[in-house]
C-alpha cells in the first residue's frame, strides 16, 4: 500500500503517537496496581467493570449463572458484561486477551475456564494486567492460587460428594436393594471421574445395591437416550434405578424409560437444570444436586468487587478461602419448591459473607 | 446390486452375526427393534448428506440446521413457552427452515464460489445462532400429543419415528433413481465439466441438492425434539460426522459419483449395530471409542477392496 497525500501521513503519525502515549500511561497505572497491592489503588464503586464469562447461553445452568451475575451487578448499580465462548478454548483466550488489552484497573472477572489447561494463561494474563480474577470449576491441581495476588479465589464443588449424595438418594428410592445402571460423563474430565468415584463410595455403603452396567453418554441428553434404551433391553426388569452424572443425561434416560413404557425406575442426576426440577416436582425423577448457578454468577463478581473497592484485601483472605469447595444442595421432592424459582440472596454477596458457603479448602 | 457394492452389506451381516453369537441379549427381538429405533434420526441425516456427497461436495451444516429446526418446532407446537399450537403445520415450518438454511449453503457455494466445506460450516454457525436466539435461556418443552407420540407410539413393533425414517430412505431412493435431480447429482460428482459442456446448467441443481439435504436435517431436528420432548440447541451435535461416517462406511465415496441412499442406509445400520453390540457384549466404556474406530476402519477397508483402484480417497 502507498500513501500519496500528505494529510494521510500526518493523521497516521498523530494517531500512532497518541496510541503510544495512551499505551505508556496505561502501562504506568497498570504496573502500579500490580506491585503496589490492591488496596493502594482502591477503585470507586462506580468505576468497577464486571465481566462474567461462561461457555454458552444455550445451556440453562450457564445462562442462570450470568443472570446471577446481572443480579449482583444491579445490586451495586452496575452492569455485568456477559461473555460466552461456545466451549471453544481459543475463543475464550481471545476474549480474555481483548479484555485485558483495555482498561484493567478496576476490571473484575468471574470466569468459567473451558478446561483445566485453560486456567493458567487466564491467570497469568490477569496477573500481568492487574485485573481481579475469580475462577470456577476447572484448575490444574498443581497450580496454586496463593502464588498470585490478582487471582483472588478459585471455587469448585466436591464431585465425589455430589456423586455419593445422589447415589445414596437412589439407593433409598429403590428400597436399599436392586440393580442400577450408571451413565457417566465425558470420561476424561475431572467431574465425570469424581462423580463416579462418589457413586462407588455410595455402592460400598449400600452393599445390596448392584451396579449392573456403566456406560458413558458424554453428558448429552441425546446420547443418554440411546444408551439407556440399549441397557434397558440388555438388563430388562433387573434395572430399578439409573444414576446419571448430570441432569441432561438423567432427562435422556427419562425419555428412554417413557418410550420403553417403564414407570418403575428411579432416576437421579446432578446440576439442577430447570427441566430436572420440573421432573422432580412431577415425581418422575428422584433427586438432583445443585451448585446454585445464580449464586456462582454473583459470588465471583462479589469477591472481585470487594477487593477492587478495598473492602477486602487479598492478604486478609484466609489460605483455605483461596481455593475452596462450595456448598451444594441435594434436591428431592421435599425441598424442590425452594429451588424451582432460582433467585439470589443479596446477603450472600456482602463482603463479610462471601466465603460463607465454604466447605473447606480443596485438598 | 453388483459385486462391487456387496462389501458393506456383507460386513453388516458378519458383524451382526458375531455379536449375535457373543451376546444372547443382542439377538433378542427387543434389541433389534431398539437398533432400528436408534438408527432413525441418523438415517434421515445421512439421507440428506448422501446427495451432497454424491456431488463430490461435503456438508457440515447438520448440527446448526438441526438445532434451529429443533428449537423452531418446539416453539411452534404446543409447548411451555408460548401459546402456539400449530401441530403438523409447525413441523412443516421447521422443515422449511431447514430447507431455507440448506438453500443458503447452496447459494453461497455457487454464487460466491466458496468451497462447500466453508459455506456449510458457516451455515451451521448461522443455524446455531438462530437456535440460541430463539432459545433465549429457557428450555422449550413440548406438550404436543402428536409430536410426542411419534417417539412413543409403535406400529408393528417399531416407533413411528422409525417408519418415518424408512419413508425418508424410500423417498430418497426414488429421488436418486428416478428424478433428474438425483441423476444429475451423480453426474456432477462423476464429471461436472462434461455435464456443463453438454449444456446443463449445473448451479440450480447444486442449490436444489443442498436445499433437499437441509430439509432432511430439518426433519431430523424435529425427530430429536420428538424423542426428547424438548427443543435443544445441541440437538444435532455430532450428527455431521456420524452421518459422513455412515455414508462412507456404506460405500458412498467422498469424491462423489458413487454410492447412494441405500448404501448409506446400510452404513447407518452398520454404525448403530456396532454401537449397540459393543454395549451388549459388555465392552468397557473406556475401550469402546477406540474399538469402534478400529472396526469402522476395518469394515471400510474390507468393503472397498473390490474398488480399490477407483477409490481416490485412499491417497
Amino acid at each position: 500500500m502507498k500513501f500519496t497525500s500528505r494529510p494521510t501521513a500526518v493523521v497516521l503519525g498523530l494517531t500512532l503517537a497518541a496510541a503510544a502515549l495512551a499505551g505508556c500511561s496505561e502501562e504506568a497505572s497498570g504496573g502500579g496496581g500490580t506491585d503496589g497491592g490492591s488496596e493502594a489503588s482502591a477503585c470507586a464503586p462506580e468505576d468497577v467493570t464486571l465481566v462474567g464469562q461462561v461457555r454458552n447461553e444455550s445451556n440453562p445452568y450457564e445462562a442462570s449463572w450470568l443472570d446471577g451475575g446481572d443480579a449482583f451487578a444491579e445490586q451495586m448499580g452496575l452492569e455485568q458484561q456477559r461473555l460466552t465462548y461456545d466451549g471453544d478454548s481459543t475463543k475464550q483466550q481471545e476474549q480474555i486477551t481483548q479484555l485485558l488489552a483495555g482498561n484493567t484497573d478496576c476490571l473484575v472477572m468471574n470466569i468459567l475456564p473451558n478446561g483445566d489447561s485453560d486456567t493458567l494463561p487466564i491467570v497469568e494474563g490477569a496477573q500481568e494486567a492487574g485485573a481481579f480474577l475469580v475462577t470456577q470449576w476447572n484448575k490444574p491441581s498443581d497450580v496454586n492460587v496463593e502464588d498470585y495476588s490478582q487471582w483472588l479465589s478459585h471455587i469448585t464443588y466436591d464431585g465425589v460428594d455430589s456423586g455419593q449424595q445422589i447415589g445414596d438418594a437412589l439407593a433409598e428410592a429403590i428400597g436399599g436393594s436392586g440393580g442400577i445402571i450408571a451413565l457417566q460423563g465425558i470420561l476424561d474430565t475431572g467431574a465425570a471421574k469424581d462423580r463416579f468415584a462418589g457413586l462407588e463410595a455410595s455402592l460400598e455403603a449400600n452393599p445390596e445395591v448392584e451396579l449392573l452396567d456403566q456406560q458413558t453418554a458424554n453428558f448429552s441428553r441425546d446420547e443418554a437416550l440411546a444408551v439407556t434404551k440399549t441397557l434397558l433391553t440388555k438388563h430388562g426388569d433387573k434395572v430399578k434405578g439409573i444414576w446419571a452424572a448430570n441432569d441432561d443425561m438423567a432427562l435422556g434416560a427419562l425419555a428412554a424409560l417413557e418410550q420403553a413404557g417403564r414407570t418403575d425406575v428411579a432416576v437421579v442426576g446432578i446440576d439442577a437444570v430447570p427441566d430436572a426440577l420440573t421432573a422432580i416436582e412431577d415425581g418422575t425423577m428422584t433427586a438432583t444436586v445443585s451448585s446454585d448457578g445464580p449464586w456462582q454468577g454473583g459470588i465471583g463478581l462479589a469477591i472481585g468487587y470487594c477487593v477492587a473497592t478495598g473492602e477486602l484485601s487479598v492478604d486478609d483472605i484466609a489460605a483455605e478461602d483461596r481455593a475452596w469447595f462450595a456448598e451444594q444442595f441435594l434436591i428431592t421432592a421435599d425441598n424442590v419448591a425452594d429451588f424451582s424459582a432460582p433467585a439470589v440472596d443479596e446477603a450472600d454477596f456482602a463482603c463479610d459473607n462471601v466465603f460463607s458457603r465454604s466447605q473447606g479448602a480443596i485438598s | 446390486m453388483s459385486l462391487r457394492d456387496a462389501g458393506p452389506p456383507i460386513a453388516l451381516v458378519v458383524i451382526f452375526g458375531i455379536f449375535a453369537v457373543l451376546s444372547p441379549d443382542f439377538r433378542t427381538v427387543g434389541n433389534v427393534q431398539n437398533i432400528m429405533d436408534a438408527a432413525a434420526v441418523l438415517a434421515v441425516v445421512t439421507c440428506g448428506i448422501t446427495f451432497v456427497l454424491m456431488m463430490g461436495s461435503i456438508d457440515l451444516s447438520a448440527p446448526g440446521v438441526m438445532g434451529a429446526s429443533a428449537i423452531a418446532v418446539a416453539l411452534l407446537v404446543a409447548n411451555n413457552r408460548n401459546g402456539n399450537d400449530l401441530g403438523l403445520l409447525g413441523v412443516l415450518v421447521a422443515i422449511g427452515l431447514g430447507a431455507a438454511l440448506g438453500c443458503l449453503s447452496g447459494v453461497a457455494l455457487v454464487g460466491l464460489k466458496v468451497p462447500s466445506f466453508m459455506t456449510t460450516l458457516g451455515v451451521s454457525a448461522v443455524g446455531l445462532g438462530i437456535a440460541t436466539l430463539m432459545f433465549s435461556g429457557v428450555q422449550p418443552n413440548i406438550s404436543d400429543e402428536m409430536l410426542h407420540g411419534w417417539a412413543v407410539n409403535r406400529f408393528l413393533g417399531l416407533a413411528y419415528l422409525t417408519w418415518i425414517a424408512m419413508g425418508c430412505v424410500l423417498v430418497g431412493w426414488l429421488i436418486q433413481r428416478y428424478s433428474r435431480l438425483g441423476r444429475y447429482a451423480y453426474a456432477i460428482g462423476g464429471a461436472e465439466e462434461v455435464l456443463a459442456l453438454s449444456g446443463v446448467r449445473v448451479a440450480p441443481f447444486k442449490v436444489a441438492v443442498f436445499t433437499l439435504a437441509g430439509s432432511f436435517y430439518g426433519l431430523a431436528g424435529v425427530m430429536v425434539t420428538s424423542q426428547l420432548s424438548a427443543g435443544l440447541v445441541q440437538a444435532g451435535k455430532g450428527y455431521d460426522f456420524a452421518a459422513i461416517t455412515a455414508a462412507v462406511v456404506g460405500g458412498t465415496l467422498l469424491t462423489g459419483g458413487r454410492g447412494g441412499v441405500l448404501h448409506s442406509a446400510v452404513g447407518v445400520l452398520l454404525v448403530i449395530v456396532l454401537t449397540n453390540g459393543l454395549v451388549q457384549i459388555g465392552v468397557s466404556p473406556y475401550w469402546q471409542g477406540g474399538v469402534q474406530g478400529l472396526i469402522v476402519v476395518a469394515a471400510v477397508s474390507a468393503a472397498v477392496i473390490p474398488q480399490r483402484r477407483r477409490n481416490q480417497v485412499t491417497k
